[in-house]
């Protein structure tokens, strides 16, 4: 038998990310300020986030090869956030795309790799740990995403499709670094003013709680074709409960006069299988975001 | 009471970083290596656990590495390890197995070791002249004073077409028969075995099975799932045909001999073909060579693997190298139209 079914592999990511928190010893119960739903409606800010990033990413599937696969990826993401201090919603795509490649022995062999990712969040304010300027807001994200890879030099394996669908517990402690006065500086001779900016500066952690995944089988690919009947996703496995994800999110948010603003992020998001024959994958990415306000609040 | 102290932050910014740096968590020991030993023993056992017929073609594997495992030293040349890896991928007797670097690529090529029973210009000089069609991957013209109608197919190019099909046999259908000629056919894309089938049959025709494996034991398969050939929904000849198959015919090739098996109005004449009755796969090894070999077997209708090592043909016929005016294979099969 080649898979075997671990469920202490499914709680043991719960645990992990408890103990994030139970340094703080505050129970979970009473923290979360309640609000009338029109009242939060009217205070939430609203954005359509357009961004373009560069991810260095790597990947290695062991059902292929043994190497990691390196290269920058182009990313664009679209999505429309809803946020206040005391919530945040956020649903959106990305989209990345380009060549990763191995460097070894004296040859290059290159993978074109697309990856699609959907995803949406809901945090809450966690108001124990909430406090001057300080906000930590806990929840949850479903994401979903899709990588299509091309290697030719693989012959009849040269096509493959993995997905994982996730959903990540979420911690995101946000610190508000705003300049509420003008302020007059100068260097060696040169004089200069800083003047008042609305900012703030977010870390975010991802813990995947429940994952699963699709990917090729034991064999790679799949027979449809010698036995007229090909097919998508031939000789398909789907995994739940297994695998792992985990991320990080350090953004810089500057928000301007005309109420939108311009948000700096670097981005960690890593996956992997498990079980025989593993597929991982790590981004990192540096990105910039605009952030079109869209009910001038 | 303030729960956010500068320590507490630091210790977040600290664990914040720690999930940042786990890459190392996901992505273990980096196993890109030049090693010939590493090299080897990652060939050996990607074939122990993936290549699927070590039973049919008794090939003891075990044996096989400890045969050339003495020859495979550290720091011994590319080209030197090469050889080794090459030679005993050559042990399981399948050109569906290859290794590929950049300066080689290595080859069972069985066909070599049989009779040749193909000159295409001896075809071309005596029996459908030079003024014979081509359309798309078909070369076809009249044979036999215009009662047989010849096609040569060359190699299963995956740009098999309905117009090329339906010209080709309309062309044809007052012959009493058709010869279509897959001698020294390598191979290629699989649909084309299909489209062209689809042509000779007037219902849907189960013509073998297959299965994949899907576990490192070496016995270690799906089911065998059924494949059909279902009838074009259009032009389709239904008189006598030959194929005709040598040693060269491999791969899709084979696919179609031992489809013709199921269809009565199809007989096989030449001799047997190469095999190659397993799809195969790709992989990469850890000094980026890429190599591939065969993940599925081919089952007969009473679901046999028997056919890897070569389709009989239904008529047995050779070549006469002493008379190059002749095709005797050719002429056999215009010999069973008559």
């Amino acid at each position: 038998m080649i898979y075997q079914k671990n469920y202490m592999q499914h709680f043991a990511p719960i645990g992990l990310f408890l103990l994030t928190i139970i340094p703080f010893r505050h129970s979970f119960g009473q923290t979360i300020i309640r609000q009338s739903k029109k009242q939060s409606r009217m205070e939430k800010s609203a954005y359509v986030c357009l961004g373009l990033a560069s991810n260095s990413s790597k990947f290695r599937d062991f059902a292929t090869s043994p190497l990691n696969y390196n290269g920058n990826l182009t990313h664009l993401s679209i999505s429309r956030l809803k946020q206040n201090n005391n919530k945040e919603f956020e649903l959106g795509l990305s989209y990345d795309f380009g060549k990763m490649n191995v460097n070894i022995n004296d040859q290059i062999t290159s993978s074109s790799v697309k990856k699609l990712d959907v995803f949406y969040t809901k945090l809450m304010r966690f108001n124990k740990l909430s406090f001057n300027g300080y906000i930590t807001k806990v929840g949850f994200e479903v994401k979903s995403t899709g990588i299509i890879r091309s290697n030719p030099s693989l012959q009849n394996n040269s096509s493959g499709i993995d997905i994982f669908t996730n959903i990540l517990g979420v911690a995101k402690f946000t610190r508000d670094i705003s300049r509420k006065t003008t302020k007059a500086k100068k260097l060696l001779f040169i004089k200069y003013r800083l003047n008042e900016r609305n900012r703030d500066i977010a870390l975010r952690l991802n813990l995947g709680l429940i994952n699963s995944n699709a990917r090729n089988g034991f064999a790679y690919t799949g027979q449809g074709q010698i036995i007229n009947a090909a097919k998508s996703f031939d000789n398909y496995k789907f995994n739940i409960f297994s695998g792992v994800r985990l991320g990080s999110q350090i953004n810089y948010t500057s928000y301007l006069k005309n109420k939108n603003a311009v948000q700096l992020s670097y981005i960690w998001d890593a996956y992997s299988t498990k079980g025989f024959d593993k597929f991982q994958m790590a981004n990192h990415a540096i990105k910039i975001a605009l952030l079109f306000n869209t009910n001038n609040k | 009471m303030n729960i956010m102290t500068p320590k507490r932050v630091i210790y977040i910014t600290i664990i914040a970083f720690l999930y940042t740096s786990c890459d190392k968590a996901i992505f273990k020991k980096n196993q890109a290596s030049t090693d010939p030993i590493e090299n080897f023993e990652y060939l050996w056992t990607q074939c122990n656990q993936k290549y699927s017929f070590f039973d049919v073609k008794q090939i003891d594997w075990d044996a096989v590495k400890l045969k050339y495992a003495s020859k495979v030293y550290k720091g011994m040349s590319n080209d030197s390890l090469f050889n080794v890896m090459g030679a005993m991928l050559n042990e399981l007797r399948d050109d569906h197995t290859n290794l590929i670097s950049y300066f080689n690529v290595s080859a069972y090529k069985g066909h070599l070791n049989a009779p040749d029973n193909f000159d295409w210009r001896i075809v071309v000089d005596n029996y459908i002249t030079n003024n014979y069609y081509k359309s798309g991957p078909f070369a076809h013209n009249f044979i036999d004073g215009g009662a047989i109608g010849y096609i040569r197919f060359p190699e299963f190019t995956g740009t098999v077409d309905n117009k090329n099909l339906d010209f080709v046999l309309s062309k044809y259908k007052d012959t009493k028969g058709l010869i279509v000629d897959l001698r020294e056919n390598g191979g290629g894309a699989a649909p084309d075995v299909f489209n062209i089938l689809s042509r000779f049959v007037e219902t849907k025709t189960l013509v073998y099975y297959s299965r994949i494996k899907n576990g490192p034991g070496h016995n270690d398969f799906s089911e065998p799932e059924p494949a059909f050939v279902e009838p074009y929904n259009g032009v389709r000849y239904n008189k006598k045909t030959v194929f005709l198959v040598d040693r060269g015919t491999y791969s899709a090739g084979s696919f179609t001999s031992l489809a013709t098996k199921a269809i009565d109005n199809i007989v096989l004449i030449g001799d047997t073909t190469g095999g190659g009755l397993g799809l195969p796969n790709g992989g990469q090894l850890p000094n980026g060579w890429t190599y591939r070999f065969s993940i599925t077997q081919a089952l007969t209708l009473d679901k046999k693997p028997d056919f890897e090592n070569g389709v009989p043909p239904d008529i047995l016929a050779t070549f006469d190298w002493s008379n190059l005016k002749k095709d005797k294979i050719l002429d056999r099969a215009i010999l069973e139209l008559q």
